[in-house]
């Protein structure tokens, strides 16, 4: 047993703990949408966890490679599933119970995303596609580096990817980035909490309109995917013109708390993607 | 190493036989398409699970399907949900 061996031990066992919880609370949850809470937030946590230790355990970096884009994958993925999900149960009329509900009278409007002048080449985005080629064969030899700059070069051309040129404030990135990681790790440990302690009149939930004060749906994304991480919260709907983001409340307190909470990521988002904050 | 992976995997069944319970018990499709989500998600963590006791990368690709089939065939049943019951 070697030190890695034990750090990506360690790292299976607690994936393989949160894939318990987010198992029970999709099994013992009492409404649809908080057993979407559960899956959401845990499982993708722990299946990252375990693709981590696993490629850490092993001692191989390909296999850390493969368990950084399945987790980056994800992370991304997963909020959207939850928010699709969640609107369609919604839009069923299989949500009941709900203590508050802004989205009953809401007017469906549209996103618009922001359209592209030109299919712009981005050199960023070249390079990211070559890392996952290589990532995805985990092999870093001349030839798979060719494929990958072949491929890249072939999507670049041929594909007509709507493209904006977003600025990015490195510095703000990183604050972000950290308080995402903070909140999914309390995110986790609060559905933890709510497996131990299984009183289902403590869940009171509501459906909280939140107006968003950005005009960039680049940053109400990023608000809407963090915030279905941060604990008790879920993004179920997003209207465009203007932004308002529809959040479902696990423990509903008061409509104020939820904007404030929302308007603090808010704020962590705009600073992270400035190139919008000024209207 | 070898008997504590197995011991995860066994956990990691366990896991996926509670999310198939929500599965057949539904009672709204949503509830069938998130506990199937996650007992793909759970497969895959006991694919990369194996790959850390064998040190094999033969099943690692499987990684990377399971969390694109996971995913695509949630907003497929999703978009399904809204097209059925919506207005």
């Amino acid at each position: 047993m070697n030190p890695l061996q034990l750090l990506g031990g360690t790292l299976i066992a607690l994936g393989t703990a949160l894939s318990v919880l987010a198992a029970w609370g999709v099994l013992n949850f009492p409404s649809a949408l908080s057993r979407m809470h559960a899956a959401t937030k845990s499982a993708s946590l722990g299946l990252a966890l375990i693709g981590i230790g696993a490629g850490i355990a092993a001692g191989s970096w390909g296999l850390v490679g493969i368990g950084v884009l399945v987790t980056t994958f994800l992370f991304i993925t997963a909020p959207i599933s939850g928010h699709l999900v969640g609107r369609a149960t919604y839009l069923a009329g299989r949500v009941t119970d709900l203590q508050h509900d802004d989205l009953a009278d809401c007017v469906p409007s549209p996103l618009r995303i922001e359209a592209a002048d030109t299919a712009r080449k981005s050199p960023l985005r070249f390079i990211a596609l070559v890392a996952v080629w290589v990532l995805l064969w985990r092999d870093l030899s001349i030839g798979v580096l060719l494929g990958g700059v072949l491929v890249a070069l072939i999507t670049e051309f041929a594909g007509r990817v709507p493209q904006r040129t977003y600025t990015f404030s490195a510095s703000g990135l990183s604050l972000f980035l950290v308080r995402y990681i903070w909140l999914v790790v309390q995110s986790n440990l609060r559905v933890a909490w709510e497996v131990a302690t299984p009183s289902n009149e403590q869940i009171s939930e509501g459906i909280v309109a939140v107006p968003l004060e950005t005009r960039s749906t680049a940053v109400a994304l990023l608000v809407a995917n963090a915030i279905s991480y941060t604990p008790g919260t879920l993004t179920i709907e997003l209207t465009g013109d203007p932004l308002v983001l529809y959040v479902h409340v696990l423990h509903f307190e008061s409509v104020e708390q939820v904007r404030a909470d929302v308007a603090k990521l808010e704020r962590l988002a705009m600073r992270a993607l400035p190139e919008f904050t000024g209207v | 190493m070898a008997g504590f992976i197995t011991i995860i995997q066994v956990i990691l069944a366990g896991a996926g036989m509670l999310a198939l319970v929500r599965a057949i018990q539904g009672p709204t499709l949503a509830d069938r398409i998130v506990a199937v989500d996650l007992v793909l998600l759970l497969l895959a963590g006991g694919v990369a699970a194996h790959a850390a006791r064998s040190g094999s990368e033969l099943l690692v690709p499987v990684l990377v399907v399971v969390a694109l089939v996971a995913f695509a065939s949630t907003v497929l049943v999703a978009r399904f949900i809204e097209w059925r019951d919506g207005p």
